[in-house]
């Protein structure tokens, strides 16, 4: 698609180093517009050769800002002196300076709220926005976000990469500008951190993928250090020189960043101001992201689909119980199997979807990096879980019918949403292909009526089940043909067809074949089933998609079998196990738990299985780790079986039967080391206990609320720092003022006895073993 | 890079004399992972006058007899912090001897990269050790303009990626790594063997 924008835009040049060219690089530079605005008036008045003038904000938002002022008093001061150089000025919006959750403890509500005051305070007093150096597009996305949701202003968004072409955070360029894109900003780019000829292959992707105008602000080439100060490497020719190549390559707006000056932007203006900006192809494409993780929805790509509580009791129960983890580790399991997107379907009744949504889509992105399909026929629901999801979704799904377009189009063209349709409407689901393909045309035509492009539309053609429609069965088929051809990628609920036959998986694995064969780019399938995924395998191979059949041998060189050809499991460690439950605990053999224990169970009672091999074997391994002769990693894989058996046992024990009795674990506010307080939990759950896990960073609130909601046998609180101590000692605290008795322990590597003591919690114990050896304890006085 | 240094050093965070076949390929295993996932990187700002915060408490005695200090901050990234959590969802094993390898990793970087700052550099002291308060952090962190290699401190003192360092050598003598004011001085598991955490073939 060919792009060509109006004229080329010049913005002014880095403002830090004509602050300290003035003597003025001290301090906060917000603060500057109040105790010194005469010459900040004077730095954008040397920039008057610029087409925009961006204020001296950068750093003010409640969260970064840390001068002598408030953050009103700042920012109108940035904007009145920004006014005197005559031309339109921009708000320059920097990053919070705190990291985004998970790894950080700053939330998207927060960041928001940040941004959203900026704009309330702004709106009416600029001409527009200009968002820079985010190295979070998560972040970014909230600051976006705001701007647009409190002001009508322009938008403009740019990011900083390094050297290796990505933000800190991971994101690409072609992420970037896709996400910024779908977010409706007016331009997007990338400023500072490198020079011209350091950022071409990031500018060139820009290009190649952006629809809106690309800015680009480089800083003046390499830092480098001249008799202990900071310079940069480039004149203003070898600047103005690489400049020049992103005009000819299309760039609509360029300025400077880091070590530029009025001279730099003078010349940049007269060379290229008010010039015709270069003609440039934009590939467009059907692709989701998550923040780092790009996948474009072409040949085949598999969306795993057991995120869906539709006939998973388990997981049903999990949503219910608020056990996002279960989801977590769903997620996982299913990315470990190679699935490139994930369903995302929380809908069970009496709860409320659109906050189950929200959290169920903030866990799983902190632990998968997949992009997510929002799955819901909520409208809120949709709306909430696209709104929080890091990068560029699918939502599942619309159909023909009006109303449901009406509700659901506007959220995915707010959100830069790609948007699944299925061809069916108020009169069900169509006979042939012929009417599902019209269908899948009227949907289209609606989409790009609200500003949705072909490209962000993906049809469903209906899997109906061969049993009750096998006539249909081809129509289906048929239409993906025909529906690819209108130029749209398909999708399908392949397993659908098999429902009320036998032998299930051959008729998926045909289907599949099938539809692939006809143009299906997006099974929703379950990517755990080995002979699913070895179908699509297969396919790639002879669709001449998987080159040189390069993926196929190396997965496959060692399969056996002539019905069944799943791919062999990662291969496990050395050691072999015995063949007995014994020794797989012992051993730590995860993968042959399951077996061995249902294997036990066909002469033993499962009470008997529980005391005397998995507790015995625990037993064992836990002296063997008290004395040394067996370590931490073995004693996890060792636990991680007994839960596996556990898993196996629970489905035959009468119900509770093996529950020991629960217990809620957390690591307190402000601490986000885990590792130990996993470990417990691991360690506990595998001798019987249920564990109820708030996870880090807890709030001495969400404690309290949690005792109260499971009334556990104890209570364990980790913190790693001295620092965080003081949390641990308000947790106790808090849960004493609400009248919990309930038993507190305590751990963490900067813990003893005394301390514990000195807080106000009854135990203290310094490590896994010796806190269940206590618990055991506990039961046994009660 | 050492390798064979670098896995003792993993096994030494794992709290591991040696390991079976099983665990030592793990090891291999999560080495691997770790460094692929890690994106090193370091910055550092070389005073010959100290900053502000190094002037008082326990510091000054760090400095003495010496001609600059070097403030370093490094990182492997949040893709590793990201990977742990992964691991942690589906196989806890992995996840704590990744956990440890990309602890031996961030320090191995970090030593080399250092190294070649200047002549005659210390050990590395981070705030923290020896009765020094780890909120000292946030002086290093700003001294070099930390958060454009994505170093952040939380309220706590912890820093977020969760496998950075930020810490300071002095030029031409000065540090000499003791146990001093450590906090596990009494219930060392090194000590009680008589070797150090940072000399294990000391006896």
């Amino acid at each position: 698609m060919l792009r060509q924008e109006k004229k080329v835009i010049v913005m002014d040049g880095g403002f830090g180093s004509e602050l300290e060219r003035r003597g003025l690089g001290l301090g906060v530079p917000a603060d500057l517009n109040v105790t010194h605005a005469e010459e900040i008036k004077d730095i954008h008045r040397s920039y008057a050769a610029a087409d925009i003038i961006t204020a001296n904000s950068f750093g003010i938002n409640r969260i970064k800002y840390d001068g002598a002022y408030d953050v009103k008093t700042v920012a109108l001061a940035a904007i009145e002196n920004a006014r005197a150089a005559g031309k339109p000025v921009f708000f320059d919006v920097g990053p919070t300076g705190a990291m985004m959750q998970p790894s950080g403890t700053l939330s998207f509500d927060e960041a928001y709220g940040a941004y959203a005051e900026i704009a309330e305070l702004t709106g009416g007093l600029v001409d527009g926005y200009i968002a820079e150096t985010f190295s979070d597009l998560y972040e970014l996305k909230a600051c976006v976000l705001a701007l647009k949701e409190h002001t009508d202003k322009p938008v403009f968004a740019t990011m900083t990469f390094d050297a290796s072409g990505r933000t800190l955070t991971g994101s690409t360029p072609r992420i970037a500008a896709m996400t910024l894109e779908g977010l409706g900003v007016d331009a997007l780019g990338v400023n500072c951190s490198l020079g011209p000829r350091e950022l071409e292959g990031v500018v060139r992707e820009l290009l190649t993928y952006s629809g809106v105008p690309v800015i680009v602000q480089p800083n003046r080439g390499l830092p480098v250090l001249r008799r202990g100060r900071t310079c940069y490497d480039l004149d203003v020719e070898s600047f103005v020189g690489g400049m020049r190549r992103f005009v000819e390559m299309g760039a609509g707006i360029i300025g400077g960043c880091c070590g530029t000056t009025p001279e730099f932007i003078n010349r940049l203006a007269a060379e290229f101001g008010g010039r015709e900006t270069a003609p440039r192809e934009v590939v467009r494409e059907t692709a989701v992201c998550s923040g780092s993780r790009l996948v474009v929805i072409d040949g085949v790509k598999i969306c795993g689909e057991r995120l869906n509580p539709t006939g998973k009791k388990k997981l049903k129960e999990a949503l219910a119980a608020g056990d996002y983890d279960y989801l977590a580790r769903e997620a996982v399991r299913q990315a470990e199997a190679g699935a490139d997107l994930l369903d995302l379907n929380v809908g069970v009744p009496m709860t409320d979807e659109a906050a189950s949504m929200k959290r169920a889509v903030l866990k799983v992105q902190e632990y998968v990096d997949l992009p997510l399909q929002i799955d819901s026929s909520s409208a809120e629901a949709i709306e909430r879980g696209v709104r929080c999801c890091n990068g560029v979704p699918l939502i599942n799904s619309v159909n023909g019918e009006d109303e449901v377009m009406d509700r659901v189009f506007p959220i995915a063209k707010k959100y830069g949403a790609v948007v699944l349709g299925l061809t069916m409407d108020g009169g069900g689901v169509p006979k042939t292909a012929e009417e599902r393909r019209r269908i899948a045309e009227r949907i289209i035509a609606r989409a790009e009526a609200y500003g949705i492009p072909r490209h962000r539309v993906m049809i469903d053609t209906l899997v109906l089940t061969a049993s009750a429609e096998q006539a249909l069965v081809k129509e289906t088929v048929e239409a993906l043909r025909q529906v690819r051809a209108l130029g749209v990628k398909t999708a399908l609920g392949v397993s659908n067809v098999s429902f009320g036959l036998p032998a299930r998986g051959l008729l998926n694995k045909t289907f599949l074949t099938m539809a692939m064969t006809c143009g299906l780019n997006m099974p929703i399938m379950n990517p755990l089933d080995g002979e699913m995924v070895a179908a699509v395998d297969a396919y790639n191979v002879l669709a001449g998609l998987d080159e040189g059949s390069a993926k196929y041998i190396e997965k496959y060189r060692d399969a056996v079998g002539t019905v069944t050809y799943a791919a062999p499991a990662r291969p496990a460690a050395a050691e072999g196990g015995d063949g007995t439950l014994y020794g797989c605990v012992r051993r730590g053999l995860k993968n042959d738990a399951r077996a061995l224990t249902l294997k036990e169970l066909e002469t033993r009672e499962p009470l008997d299985v529980v005391e005397n091999v998995l507790v015995r074997a625990l037993t064992d391994v836990g002296a063997d780790y008290e004395s040394g002769k067996l370590f931490l990693p073995q004693l996890i894989s060792s636990a991680e079986a007994a839960k596996e058996a556990f898993a196996a046992l629970s489905e035959k024990l009468p119900r509770g039967g093996s529950d020991k009795g629960t217990v809620v674990l957390a690591t307190v506010r402000g601490d986000v080391h885990d590792i130990g307080k996993n470990i417990v939990k691991v360690v506990a759950e595998s001798y019987g206990y249920r564990v109820i896990d708030l996870g880090k960073d807890t709030p001495e609130e969400t404690v309290v609320e949690a005792v109260k909601k499971f009334a556990p046998m104890a209570v364990g609180l980790s913190a790693l720092m001295t620092t965080t101590v003081p949390s641990m000692e308000r947790t106790v605290k808090a849960l004493r003022a609400a009248g919990c008795t309930t038993p507190v322990f305590v751990g963490g590597a900067v813990l003893t006895a005394d301390i514990a003591k000195e807080i106000g919690a009854d135990f203290y114990t310094s490590d896994a073993l010796g806190f269940v050896k206590a618990l055991d304890n506990l039961r046994l006085k009660s | 890079m050492d390798y064979s240094a670098l896995k003792a050093s993993v096994s030494a965070y794992l709290g591991m004399k040696e390991a079976d076949s099983a665990t030592d390929s793990l090891i291999d295993e999560c080495i691997a992972d770790v460094t692929e996932a890690a994106r090193f990187r370091c910055l550092y700002r070389i005073f010959t006058e100290p900053p502000g915060f190094l002037l008082s408490g326990e510091y000054p005695k760090l400095l003495e007899a010496t001609r600059g200090v070097v403030l370093t901050v490094s990182t492997l990234g949040a893709e590793v912090d990201r990977l742990i959590r992964y691991l942690s969802a589906s196989d806890m094993a992995r996840s704590v001897v990744a956990d440890a390898a990309a602890s031996a990793l961030l320090e191995t970087y970090a030593d080399d990269y250092e190294s070649g700052i200047a002549e005659g550099l210390s050990d590395r002291f981070c705030p923290g050790y020896g009765g020094t308060d780890v909120r000292d952090v946030i002086h290093i962190l700003k001294a070099v303009g930390a958060d454009r290699i994505g170093v952040f401190m939380l309220p706590s003192g912890l820093m977020v990626p969760q496998k950075s360092m930020a810490g300071l050598r002095v030029i031409r003598g000065g540090v000499r790594r003791t146990c001093g004011r450590c906090v596990l001085l009494e219930r060392c598991s090194y000590r009680k063997e008589g070797v150090r955490c940072y000399d294990r073939k000391r006896k």
